[in-house]
């Protein structure tokens, strides 16, 4: 599904560039749930941010589904990111003047000119357990729910892609678990494929791989003993 | 069709839920940037109007009939005063013979006949009193005295300016210097006849250049210092009052069709020192104008770029999750605009129904009389078209600024 090949990022210029990338290459599959992780410094947000179209690398190339997204122009790009990549950020970023529905249904409105997208986002936020919050606005809710709603958000245009940059970085214990638990609900019955930058060891154990990165380098990867959707079909 | 939606919808909720105080201060700050570009070409306006009023109430009335170019005076005057009245629409017509004349005040003093003295060279008008205050409002100015009788013969009204004393504005050594009703004049006329009068009357129109320098006396009486009877059918010119609802054209043609022997004017090709004062202002106009829409539009530029710098993570997120650059735009330039309409609104709410009546009961008492506010359809179609512009470019430079920065750099500001 995604394949990339030789990446390179580099911030600044001469004795002052900062060399964030140096050559990653790595392949993830439909379905799986995949860890990104590291110390700090070793790339892993870089690396979301360019897998994302977020940001674009110095050199190298990224295949989804053999389509080479890097060649996009900036227009192709955004509706790229609205079609087929979902995104959850590490800290809370639901407009805040929006009700939870109205953030959830935000990026279909472009998409769907009627008004199904809000049944969609109705039933989105009953999955990820918020169906009694709809008309609550992000400052009304705990930030394991606003972390559940950004899911909820992320997915409302069925993206091929679930990209998560520390989702759980923000929250306590208890809400970092019911987000977790989660994404594996959303891996293991709707078989979305999911990409999450974390530092959290335990994480580990929830995704079927961990890609580990050092000093801007694929380190090693290593398998989960979680059967997700991606392993039982494989 | 759902990128525009979805702008308005932003829009919608940003203007809704955001900070009360920033709408509250925006939308202030339009109303008065609205109502201060009408007012200014207003209170100019009303400069303007009150000016061409006096000209025609004072001066012209508002069609004037002149004598042919090759000819002095107008001939059949009654006839032609008779002809004009028939035409709907015309509520007064009065004839005019004008002279010349070298006006003395207390010439018996003076030590030799070089002396100057109090004297001076003005405009004297033979009117039909009867006939001219259908057309002209001098009688209603009279500040001391009274205005002519249609027997008076050795009796003359002077223009303030003429008469001189406290409530002229000239310099005291260009009038008469303090001439009073009762006081005796001396006239001497281009052909040499010189009258003596008694000062009847003293009448100030605030007139800025011509009238208050104006002396009448009755045609009866200048036809016979002009020493032929026939002058008493002669005219130098007709004024001619119109009423509401015709128009200045219109009687000009009308009169034109009658056959007459004469030039047919609208008072406005007599009002030329008036026009280029009037050009004046509007170019004064414009230029205060301008300032305000600049003032109007670098405050809602602030307002905005605050509440885009604000904004700034938030719209990175939009962008991230795949929201077109259009869309954002769109939804800040919607929210200008929004701004803008409800400074239009409100600020044309407190120009009609506050400001406007106010200068109708008490207008400006300026030296060149009562000025009230004129506001003509161009003043305002100006204004509303003008702080449309000036909301759209103050809401679409902060947030194309915070847009083209990169995703990454407006969600987490590196």
């Amino acid at each position: 599904m995604i394949s990339v090949e030789n990446l390179y990022k580099t911030y600044g210029h001469g004795s002052a560039a900062t060399h964030a990338l140096k050559g990653i290459n790595l392949e993830i599959e439909s379905g799986e749930f995949v860890a990104i992780m590291g110390r700090s410094g070793s790339g892993k947000s870089t690396l979301l941010h360019i897998l994302g179209l977020l940001d674009v690398p110095t050199s190298g190339g990224i295949l989804v589904d053999q389509k080479n997204v890097l060649k996009l122009n900036e227009g192709e790009k955004a509706r790229f990111r609205l079609e087929k990549l979902g995104y959850v950020f590490q800290e809370y970023s639901l407009l805040p003047e929006m009700t939870i529905l109205e953030n959830v249904y935000v990026p279909a409105v472009c998409l769907d000119g009627k008004n199904g997208y809000r049944k969609r986002a109705s039933e989105l936020l009953e999955i990820v357990g918020l169906g009694e919050r709809l008309k609550h606005y992000p400052n009304q809710v705990s930030g394991g729910e606003q972390q559940r709603a950004s899911i909820a958000r992320a997915l409302i245009n069925r993206p091929k892609i679930l990209f998560a940059d520390e989702p759980t970085a923000s929250l306590d214990i208890a809400s970092a678990k019911v987000v977790l638990e989660l994404f594996k609900k959303l891996n293991r019955e709707m078989g979305q494929t999911i990409v999450m930058v974390t530092h959290e060891p335990e994480d580990e154990r929830h995704v079927n791989r961990v890609i580990w990165l050092r000093d801007g380098l694929v380190d090693k990867e290593t398998k989960s003993e979680y059967m997700g959707e991606y392993q039982k079909s494989s | 069709m759902g990128n525009l939606k979805l702008a308005l919808f932003l829009a919608f909720k940003s203007i809704i839920k955001g900070n009360r105080w920033a709408l509250i201060l925006i939308i202030l700050v339009m109303s008065l940037s609205f109502v201060n570009l009408l007012l200014t070409p207003s209170i100019l306006s009303g400069v303007t109007n009150t000016l061409n009023q006096q000209q025609i109430d004072t001066l012209y009335g508002n069609i004037i009939v002149d004598p042919p170019p090759t000819e002095h005076y107008l001939g059949h005057v009654s006839l032609i005063e008779r002809k004009i009245e028939q035409i709907p629409g015309i509520t007064g017509v009065s004839s005019h013979l004008n002279s010349e004349a070298f006006m003395e005040y207390q010439w018996k003093e003076k030590d030799s006949p070089s002396d100057k003295g109090e004297s001076g060279t003005w405009s004297v008008i033979g009117i039909d009193p009867s006939r001219e205050v259908n057309v002209t409002t001098i009688h209603e100015h009279i500040i001391q005295g009274s205005y002519l009788d249609g027997n008076d013969r050795d009796e003359i009204v002077l223009g303030v300016e003429i008469a001189g004393g406290d409530k002229a504005q000239t310099a005291d050594f260009l009038t008469l210097q303090g001439v009073k009703v009762g006081d005796e004049v001396r006239l001497t006329y281009p052909n040499g006849v010189q009258r003596e009068y008694q000062v009847k009357g003293i009448f100030q129109a605030k007139e800025m250049t011509q009238a208050d320098r104006l002396a009448f006396v009755t045609k009866k009486e200048i036809a016979s210092v002009l020493g032929r009877q026939v002058y008493g059918d002669r005219a130098s010119q007709i004024l001619i009052r119109t009423g509401q609802g015709v128009t200045a054209n219109q009687i000009i043609q009308e009169i034109s069709s009658l056959g007459i022997n004469a030039e047919v004017r609208s008072w406005s090709e007599y009002g030329g020192a008036v026009g280029g004062i009037v050009s004046s202002f509007d170019v004064i106009a414009s230029l205060i104008g301008t300032i305000g829409l600049v003032v109007a539009g670098i405050v809602m530029f602030i307002v905005i770029y605050i509440n885009v710098i604000n904004k700034r993570r938030q719209i990175g997120i939009l962008r991230a999750i795949g929201i077109k650059r259009d869309v954002i735009i769109g939804s800040y330039l919607t929210q200008a605009i929004f701004y803008a309409i409800l400074g239009i609104v409100f600020g044309g709410l407190i120009f009609g129904y506050v400001i406007q009546p106010y200068f109708e009961f008490h207008p400006l008492d300026l030296p060149l009389g009562q000025v009230s506010l004129v506001v003509g359809a161009l003043t305002i179609s100006s204004a509303v078209l003008g702080l449309l512009i000036a909301a759209v470019l103050a809401g679409f430079i902060p947030v194309i600024s915070i847009i083209r920065q990169r995703i990454i750099q407006a969600i987490w500001g590196n």
